[in-house]
């Protein structure tokens, strides 16, 4: 996944300045845990509604004027184009502040960022996603994309799972890939839990059991870290290469354009980047940092 | 060889004036530029705003204490402010600042530092901040004559005498300065200027003498042979990485006041419904600065620290082709705990402890 031209997006620059945040409205918020919404908006400029453009895999600069700026990737599916979507789990400043919103309220989004889910290579393929927690966002927008263009795929398989049943997110998506027959979803909680019928166990133990063949197919993880690093040696147990292994990573950013530095690792800058990498071109990344 | 150099540098104009004539030089100069000279105003050298009258700075000035980066990109800018009405949210840039800026007395590591900065800014998208001071900000080098203990410019291949990253160059030559003209814009510059002298052949003999000189005084030597690859060979070395980070406060100093160090954060900052947008310099050494709610790449210090050698001598010279070090050497004078960047850079290991036992057991 060579570094993309970005040259396009110019067109998305507010007044020419690549720090300008575009206004966008809230139009709905999800609860979907007790400490995790998603929001669905739209740019309140009418023609920016029209023109605007993402990959699946891509990411915005989130503001609530007054309190700051957060990364967030987007959601929702580039091939369902009523509004997007970007879903946020409460952990520091910025994402209180966007859990004390309601809709209709304004805020500032800059984007989008970063590379994309390599669809070129995916096509044709078997897709496993592999996600944990809040790690589903991203992947989800990949989800839709490919169910959206289901004849360019081979098998899907979504290998999803989460603390405990509160912790799931998404239901509505997940109730939708149990009843789609083209798709195998998994659900697992970690530890067994009071009227829980489903399956237990972390990721990568039922990623195991589940056991996809890793012909022609492409592994696509996202989740907390840890989970991450146990996925990756139980892919390659079940015979996938580096290549076939595609996660995206989180890195505490604040331009998201490759300048203000912190999300560096290497000669790497994971908003400029990636935050898309196959395990291939991280495997060597000096381990601990990712 | 050296005539063949002398030629192309002495194929441009070079004048002259008398050391006694600065003043009239600058004044001259403030009617088409805000000038800004070496100023000890607010107790820490730095380029400030000449005051029309002050030339003492050409008795004190070795370097200054923050870097001109400081010039082009303040420790604090604001980026937009924001206000909010019945219609919504409505935001606003700052007012460009159109003002040409003239930075006189530049050293040649300071302008080079902008150079290998400049990359950062320019890259896919274009930091308007930054690139409309930097374009309208012209550069007066004057060349050391007195470089300090921690300086080892030259071992980033930069002369302390000489720089190709100036407009003009100004050169001790004892009574007088030499003025060497470097781009086109000091060319321009310099053939509007009234009052100086035409250079003669003893004045351009005197100018590469003292040249010379400075580049004499330069004690420090770092050896950079292999570097690039001994530092990638020692990444996981830790017990290397918490040696040399053994001392280090943490303070961020050494990362403030590095001319080559460009790290932002983004803040808000509001009174009523209204606000601002600013950046502020962050720095690598702060465990904050890479913290995520669950995780930190970086917690540990001997983390950061190598962070922030390899960033300079390794991953930015994969990116651009270019070491993020001018050999300054503030970092190390003005470092409160004495932490050596040359001490730790030579320290590391040709090969690591595993290499070596491969090695040996060929």
């Amino acid at each position: 996944m060579p570094i993309k031209d970005i040259s396009h997006r110019e067109k998305f620059l507010a007044g020419g300045n690549v720090y300008l945040p575009h206004i966008i409205v809230i139009e709905k918020i999800i609860e979907e845990t007790y400490d995790t919404r998603t929001f669905h908006f739209n740019f309140k400029d009418d023609n920016l509604r029209e023109e605007f453009t993402f990959e699946s895999g891509q990411f915005g600069e989130y503001s609530v004027f007054g309190v700051g700026e957060a990364t967030f990737c987007i959601s929702s599916s580039p091939t369902r184009r009523d509004h997007l979507e970007f879903a946020v789990k409460r952990a520091g400043k910025v994402t209180n502040a966007l859990h004390r919103l309601s809709a209709g309220a304004e805020i500032g989004f800059r984007g989008p960022y970063g590379n994309s889910f390599p669809l070129d290579y995916l096509k044709g393929k078997n897709l496993v996603f592999v996600a944990g927690g809040i790690g589903l966002a991203p992947l989800r927008s990949l989800i839709w994309n490919a169910i959206d263009n289901r004849a360019q795929y081979e098998n899907i398989d979504i290998i999803y799972g989460a603390r405990s049943p509160a912790d799931l997110c998404f239901q509505y998506d997940l109730d939708a890939w149990e009843k789609d027959k083209s798709v195998k979803m998994v659900t697992t909680i970690d530890h067994e839990h009071e009227g829980w019928q489903g399956r237990v166990g972390f990721v990568p133990q039922v990623l195991e059991q589940v056991a996809p063949a890793a012909r022609n197919t492409a592994a696509i993880v996202c989740g907390p870290p840890v989970m991450i690093r146990f996925t990756f040696p139980v892919l390659e147990k079940l015979g996938f290469t580096p290549e076939q292994m595609i996660t995206t990573l989180e890195k505490r950013m604040k331009c998201g354009i490759g300048k203000c530095g912190r999300c560096n690792i290497g000669d790497i800058y994971v908003c400029r980047d990636g935050p898309v990498f196959s395990f291939a071109q991280i495997k060597d990344f000096i381990s601990g940092e990712y | 060889m050296s005539r063949k150099r002398q030629r192309t540098s002495y194929d441009k104009t070079m004048k002259k004036i008398k050391k006694k004539d600065i003043g009239n030089l600058l004044r001259q100069w403030q009617s088409d530029f805000a000038v800004f000279t070496p100023s000890r105003k607010s107790g820490t050298a730095r380029m400030e705003e000449w005051d029309g009258q002050d030339t003492s700075f050409l008795e004190w000035y070795r370097n200054t204490v923050i870097p001109p980066k400081g010039n082009i990109f303040p420790n604090m800018e604001e980026m937009f402010s924001f206000h909010k009405d019945g219609e919504g949210y409505h935001l606003e840039l700052p007012a460009q600042d159109e003002a040409k800026h003239l930075i006189f007395a530049i050293r040649p590591c300071d302008a080079r530092a902008l150079k290998i900065i400049d990359p950062v800014f320019q890259d896919a998208y274009e930091d308007n901040y930054y690139l409309t001071r930097r374009e309208n900000t012209l550069l007066v080098g004057l060349g050391c004559t007195d470089p300090h203990e921690s300086c080892f410019c030259t071992s980033l291949g930069i002369s302390p005498g000489e720089s190709g990253d100036v407009d003009l160059m100004l050169t001790d030559i004892g009574e007088e300065f030499s003025i060497e003209e470097v781009t086109e814009k000091g060319k321009e510059l310099l053939a509007r200027t009234e009052g100086l002298v035409e250079a003669a052949q003893p004045d351009e003999l005197r100018t590469r003498e003292s040249r010379e000189a400075a580049a004499k005084k330069i004690s420090r030597k770092l050896d950079t042979t292999n570097l690039k690859e001994r530092l990638l060979s020692s990444f996981e070395d830790k017990e290397f990485w918490e040696k040399a980070a053994a001392k280090c406060i943490s303070c961020g100093i050494c990362t403030f006041l590095c001319p080559t160090c460009y790290c932002f954060d983004i803040n808000d900052e509001t009174s009523g419904g209204n606000g601002t947008r600013f950046r502020s310099w962050d720095s690598c050494s702060f465990s904050v600065y890479t913290k995520m709610p669950a995780e930190n790449p970086r917690e540990d210090k001997w983390q950061r620290v190598r962070q922030k050698v390899c960033h300079k001598y390794e991953f930015y010279p994969r990116l651009f082709d270019i070491t993020a070090c001018t050999g300054c050497g503030r970092c190390i004078r003005l470092c409160p705990v004495n932490w050596d960047i040359t001490r730790v850079l030579e320290s590391v290991p040709e090969e690591t402890t595993a290499q070596k036992e491969n090695r040996n057991a060929n």
